[in-house]
Order: C-alpha cells, then structure tokens, then sequence
C-alpha cells in the first residue's frame, strides 16, 4: 500500500473557545484527486491553513510521506511541496506574469530575464492559456490571474496542490480546462485538494471525495460509492429547498428598461432587450463575453457610446453611477472584495454606503438611529447570521458578505437590480436564500438582471436567457425552450442565433 | 505608431517621458533667462543632484515595499556632522574607512526605523515622524552647539567633489557626481537583475500574497530601511564633503524632497512599482526647476515653493492618466490578439 502524501492525524484547532476543526483526519494519496466539498463556516479554510503552515493544530499533527512534520510558515510548507491557489488569486499586481510565476523561486542570485519568461510561456502552454508573459498583472482577467498562479505552483514542484474553490469565478468553459489541468497534475503523480462547491464538476472530476462538517470528518467515498443527494444531504445534515427548479414567473406586462443596439466601442455591441416589471433575465456566456461590461454600461460606470436606453418610458444616458442611482437602478459587483463591500468597515456602514444621504436629518447630519433600524430590519428579513451589525464586514462568511451586499443595493429600493454572480463561492444554503431574495424582489414588481457563469443558476433564476459571446448578443431564450446544452453551444458559438 | 508605443514597458516609457519633459523644461528657460544654458548651471545643478540622488534611491526602496522614510533628513544632518568631527579629530583617517563609518552610522539609524516598523509593526509613517525629531535632537545634542567647518577638514575631503573626471565642452562631470551616479547604476542593476531584490517589488504590491509566497515582509522592510539608512549616510559624507560647514540644521527638509523626486521619477506612492533611474530622473527635474526658477524674474521668490508643489502634482495626474490608458491599450490588443486566433483556428 502507497504510504499517503500528506496526512491529517485527528488534527484539531481552537481559536480561544471555538473549536474550527474538531479530530480531523483525512489521507491525500499520490495521482489522486480528493474533493471536500462542505458548507461555508465547515472548517475548510481552516484546514487549508495548516495543510500550507498558515496555522499550527492545537493537536494532532500533519504527516508528509507518512513522516510526522511541523509545517511551520508557508514556506516550510512549500519545502515539502504543498501549494495552495485560491478563488480570489493571489497575484501580484504590478508585477508581469513571468515575474508573478517565478516570484518564491530561490536558485540563483541573478535573474535571468530571458529563461524566466521562456519558462513562463511554457508553463502557461502547459496549462492551455495563451497568456502573454510581459502583460502587467493588474491588467488580467479573474481568470488569467488563476492561470498565473497555478503555473506558479507548477514551477515549485507540487506534490500536494490545494484548489479552493478555484473555478467558482470562471466560465464554464475556463472550469472545464481547469478540471482538464488538475486531472493531468494528478496523472503525473500529485495529490490533488479539490475544494468546490458545484457538486457536478465533483463527481466530473474526483477520484474520492470527503464531507465536512462544522469542523468534522463526515465521511470520504470513492466517487461512485455516493450520490449528489447523499452527499447534499451529509453537508447541511438537512434537506434543501428547491434549489435547482424553476419558479413561476412574475412577469408583468408593464416595461421597465427597453436597450436598443447597446455598445460600447471595442468593447461589445448590438444588444437589445425589453425587460418587464416582475421579470428576471439572466445573461449567460464564457468569461470574455462581455457580460459585466454590459452591466456597467447600465449602470454608468463606463457609459455606452451608442444605442439607446429607455428606462420606465424615459430615454436613459448614465454618465456615472450616481445617475443610475437615480433613476433607480442598482448593481450588485461580482468582485466582493474589490468593488462590493469595504471588508474592514462594520455591516452598519457598508449597508448604507450607497445610500446615507436618505437617512440625513435637519442640518445635514446621520440619523444613527433610522441608519441602525433599517440595518437590524434587513438583518433579520434577509438572515445575515452576524452578532451584531458593528462587526467588520469582512470577518462574515462569504454567503453572509453576499447578503450584505444585496442589503446595501435593496436598501436604496430600486426599481432595476443587475446583480453580477449572485452566489459565486457561497454555500448551497447560502445559494437558496439569495435565490429567494431575488424572486422575491421580483415578485414585488421589480426587474432584475442577472449575469452568471453558473448554469444552473441561470436556469432556475432566468425568466429569459439572453446568450452573449464576445461582445455580441447570440439569443434570447424563453425559458422552457432552454437547457444547459442549449446555451452552451449558444455561448461557445456552436449554434447559430435564433 | 499605437503598437510602437506598447513595445516598450511602461517603466522604460516613464523614463523615456520624464527625458523629454527635462529637454522641454530646459528649452523653455533657454528661452526665457539669458545665458541660461551654460556649464555652471550644469555643474550647480550636478553638485546638488549628488547629494540627493543618493537620498531619493534609498526612499524609492523604502516606498517600494508600501512604506515611507520622513527621517532621512536627519540622518544624512547626523552623519555628516559626525563624519565632519571623526575626519577633523583624525585627520589622516583613510577615506575608505570615513566613507564605511557613515554608511555604517546612517545604516544604524535605519536598524531602528527598520526593527520599528517591522517587527514592532508601527506605521511606518509614525516611527519616522518621531526618529526625525529624535534623530535630529541626538545631533543637537552629540554637536554641543558646535559646527564643523571647512577649516577643520581634510583638503582632499573638500576638493574631493570638485575634481573634475573628465569635461565635455563646457560640462564639468566632477567626481561627487560620478560617484553618486555611480551608486544609483549600482543599485538599479541590483534592483532589476538580482533574484531577492524582487521580493521589495512583491511586499510592496500585495502583502498578503508574499506572504503566501513565502516572502519573510519582515525581513524584506528591515532590510529597506537599513539600505535607505546606509544611502542616507553616504548622502551625509557627500553633505560634508560639499559644504564643510555642517550645522544642526544640515538636511533639514531632504525627506520631503526625496519623497517628492521619488514620486515625480514614477514610484508608486502605493508601493510595488518605480525604479531608481526614476527617482535620479526625478531629482534633476526638481532640482532643475528649482535653480531655473530662481533666475526666472516672472515668477517672484515666493512662488516657487508652489510652482514646485503644482509640478508634482501634474507628474503624477499625467502618470496615472497616462498608466491607465496604457493598460487599456494593451487589454484591447490582447483582446483582439485572442478574436485573431480564434478566427485562425475556425
């Protein structure tokens, strides 16, 4: 029997009287792939930690080749050929891509312009991306900068790589070659950590998998020893809602926003539909569709160069956010991190930070009291599991952070919503709360316009699909006459416009 | 002539602008102060760009990694009056050993701004606040009121700056110069070719992920200060060496202006990107301006504080503009690239 790569012996990590991981133990064979598939708040991250030598085990201990160690510091743990990428990558953004990959190399005290990004290009190659090594990282899509990193981790000679959660933010085309990338890792003789949310790329994708669950080993099957419903039903140990079934339509009769030939030059163009009150379109397309871009142009953040936007019957020409604002628009940022929520600023604060000037007062002043009544109202119609609303936003769960976005867009009671990847690395009960949320504010007589990578999502949310590929609008599909196959071919420009 | 322009990096780009715009600045006063363009303002500005290119090298390090250094000033004041009263009690000194002295003693004070900032974790912005003040008093108190002048010190320490390496027509190239240049070639070939330089690049652009990376910040900011402490004091021998006369007020001011060279060289504020060949651009621009101005009769001597103010703050609107369209430019090429071979595989 092949002794285990690496090997958590009934690790356990408290932090003061919470227990985040409670005799853990779990074996990472060589040429496997393993995914944890687990809610958010299970103790994954947790895990992932002291696996890289981010955290110590208060007990028990991590064994490399069957070898007790002590992984003390990301580096300890990258001696020993544990690396770890992330859903929000970890680049460096005013470094090139080569510099980016090459950045923990420690041979040789002079750099070598020359071989390093020779390197960089063969290693992006290996991959499958085409990636220009010299491009600034700032400048790359989610996408890119994951590719960046996993080439990154390749340089370095991984034996153990950890993926958490790595293609919640790509298309699922992007996923496929990510899947395709871990597969062959794995082939060659690397223990895979596969760390996702979406249970079908799991059972695409795994050799065995293992449930966790509020810091507990649940179980670990080989991939066909369990089911979807099995394995849903070990993570929430409850039932879960109708998450994949479509509703009714709320649709009305009454338009809201009508786009006509909507461009931005260079960037996308031709797009054109009515949205009515009640109704939820959902754009779906690969990462480069130029979804989001559409988005901002709706809401004035780069404002559209032709075309026309009508909005409740007015023409409609946002130069700024501010404008979209006014008329009644919101938008809810995919990028939580970096345009949604201000982390180290508590719940209260980020909830109004779109909206303080409704709770001003005589000579200009906050309304603290009306700010925290519409802040703890919010909190409970929306079940933001928080303490309080004075915590820092940032120490809440991702699912929660979601919530708290939506709250600080809903807040401002707008009549269009565009949300951009509504549940992108939230758990599946997290993911059923936010769906509800959106019908609901539909069935009140709002419009909203979702854009997501997540077919699923798109089916269960969307009314109507409209299709999108490299900045062109492909389809429009009516919800019965759409399926994930359909909009694939729709997205990958398999199938022609209807 | 677009795609020409996204051949180079952006860096060589800055430096290529910041060329042009000193040629563009020194044309307008040719133009506008008679008998401007001649071997003496050559040879001021040169003398005084070889004291601060050296302070504006070790500030582009220290801002690199996201940090600030407002207590060099003081440093390269406590220096040189040190290394003033250690040559003129010892004058057969050998100058190797009073050049080591100050770099040694200025890279001491950077031990303590460093192991503050650092491992203490005080910002960085702070701890310089307060070691300006303590740096500056601990020369009041070590000068006893005293100052070293020119007197007291070595000839070949005084001529040192002056002599002359070699001469293009009119302009002198003096070794206090040479030298100083010398040092900012040194340290940008260490910057951009040497493997660990790099880490102040990564610290300074995402701490969080050198970390991950297993970049030790700590280490790397120590190491920042105690180089910038080291420039700083072999700015304060340069200081002596150029002045002999040394009071308690020598370098008073020189942060600022190093930061404001730096910046006006392209280093990011926000750390993870400039060069040193920047930040020496950016001293004799600042520096140029400065002594044109004097002799410009338009604008009185009280605007010129403000005219220097107003230009950094168009250098680094023009920089960000000019970044951002950059990054525009090169997205849509990568873009088009993409549809391009996408088009040639179907």
């Amino acid at each position: 029997m092949t002794k285990p790569t690496l090997a958590l012996r009934s690790v356990s990590k408290m932090f003061g009287m919470t227990a985040a991981l409670t005799g853990m133990s779990l074996e990472l064979f060589p040429g496997e792939v393993h995914a944890i598939v687990g809610e958010n708040g299970a103790g994954k991250s947790t895990m992932i930690k002291i696996m890289t030598g981010i955290y110590q085990p208060t007990s028990g201990h991590v064994e490399i080749d069957g070898a007790e160690v002590s992984l003390h510091g990301s580096k300890a743990a990258r001696l020993h050929g544990v690396a770890a990428i992330y859903q929000e990558p970890m680049v460096f953004p005013d470094l090139d891509v080569a510099e980016n990959i090459f950045i923990s190399a420690s041979r040789g005290l002079w750099l070598d312009r020359k071989a390093t990004r020779r390197q960089a290009a063969e290693l992006m190659a290996h991959i499958g991306m085409k990636l220009d090594v010299d491009r600034v990282a700032s400048g790359l899509t989610l996408a890119e900068q994951q590719a960046v990193e996993i080439a990154r981790a390749l340089s370095q000679n991984v034996r153990v790589l950890i993926m958490d959660e790595p293609t919640a933010s790509l298309s699922a085309h992007e996923a496929a070659e990510l899947r395709r990338v871990a597969r062959r890792l794995a082939d060659q003789g690397v223990a895979v950590l596969y760390i996702s949310h979406r249970l079908e790329e799991v059972f695409e994708l795994a050799d065995r998998v293992s449930v966790i669950r509020d810091g507990e080993h649940i179980s670990t099957n080989l991939i066909a020893d369990t089911t979807p419903q099995q394995m849903i039903a070990e993570m929430v140990g409850r039932e879960v809602g109708n998450y994949f079934t479509k509703m009714a339509s709320t649709t009305t009769d009454e338009v809201l926003l009508s786009v006509r030939d909507l461009a931005v030059k260079g960037v996308f163009e031709g797009i054109s539909f009515d949205l009515r009150r009640g109704e939820i379109l959902a754009m779906a397309g690969l990462i480069g569709a130029r979804r989001t871009d559409v988005g901002l142009a709706l809401f004035g953040i780069t404002p559209a160069t032709e075309g026309e936007v009508r909005f409740k019957g007015r023409p409609l020409k946002p130069r700024s956010a501010q404008d979209a604002i006014r008329a009644g628009i919101a938008y809810v940022s995919e990028d939580r991190r970096k345009l949604g929520l201000a982390m180290e600023l508590p719940v209260l604060w980020n909830m109004t930070l779109a909206t303080l000037a409704t709770f001003l007062r005589g000579p200009g002043l906050v309304d603290t009291g009306a700010e925290r009544r519409m802040a703890e109202d919010f909190r409970k119609r929306l079940n933001i599991r928080t303490p309080d609303v004075d915590i820092a936003v940032g120490k809440l769960s991702g699912g929660n952070q979601q919530k708290v976005m939506l709250a600080k867009w809903l807040n401002m009671n707008p009549e269009l919503l565009i949300i951009d990847e509504p549940t992108r690395g939230i758990d599946i009960g997290a993911k059923a709360e936010v769906h509800d949320l959106i019908r609901g504010f539909a069935a009140r007589g709002g419009a909203v316009l979702i854009i997501s990578s997540d077919l699923p999502e798109v089916l269960a949310l969307g009314d109507r699909i409209l299709v999108m590929r490299e900045g062109r609008q492909m389809a429009i599909v009516n919800h019965d006459a759409a399926d994930q196959q359909r909009i694939m071919a729709l997205a990958m420009g398999q199938e022609k416009a209807a | 002539m677009k795609k020409g322009i996204l051949t180079f990096s952006p860096q060589v780009l800055r430096i290529l602008a910041l060329v042009v715009v000193t040629a563009l600045i020194v044309l307008f006063f040719a133009s506008q102060i008679e008998n401007y363009l001649n071997g003496r303002l050559f040879n001021r500005i040169s003398s005084s760009v070889a004291v601060m290119a050296l302070i504006a090298t070790g500030q582009t390090l220290i801002i690199l990694t996201r940090n600030i250094d407002l207590s060099v000033g003081s440093i390269v004041g406590f220096t040189a009056f040190a290394t003033g009263s250690v040559i003129a009690n010892n004058p057969d000194l050998s100058p190797v050993l009073l050049v080591g002295y100050a770099a040694i003693l200025g890279g001491t004070f950077g031990v303590v701004n460093g192991l503050l900032v650092a491992y203490a974790r005080i910002p960085s912005i702070i701890v310089t606040l307060a070691t300006m003040a303590l740096f500056r008093s601990a020369l009041v108190e070590y000068s006893n009121a005293k100052s070293v002048t020119s007197q007291n010190l070595p000839a070949w320490l005084v001529d040192f700056p002056n002599q002359v390496v070699f001469s293009l027509g009119e302009f002198q190239f003096r070794a206090g110069f040479m030298a100083a240049i010398l040092v900012v070639l040194t340290a940008h070939i260490a910057l951009t070719r040497l493997r660990p330089a790099r880490q102040f690049y990564a610290v300074g652009s995402n701490p969080e992920a050198a970390t991950m990376a297993g970049i030790d910040s700590r280490r790397v900011i120590l190491i920042a200060f105690i180089l910038s402490g080291v420039m700083a004091g072999l700015a304060g021998f340069m200081f002596v060496a150029r002045f002999g006369n040394i009071t308690v007020v020598a370098g008073l001011g020189f942060e600022l202006k190093s930061i404001a060279a730096a910046v006006v060289g392209g280093v990011s504020i926000n750390g993870g990107s400039g060069t040193v060949i920047g930040a020496l651009l950016g001293t004799v621009l600042v520096d140029l301006i400065d002594n044109s101005l004097v002799r410009w009769p338009v604008v009185s001597e009280f605007w010129r504080e403000a005219v220097l103010g107003a230009m950094i703050l168009i250098a680094v609107a023009a920089d960000t503009i000019f970044i951002r369209r950059l990054a525009k430019m090169r997205a849509a090429r990568a873009h088009e690239a993409a549809i391009a071979a996408e088009g040639a595989k179907t």
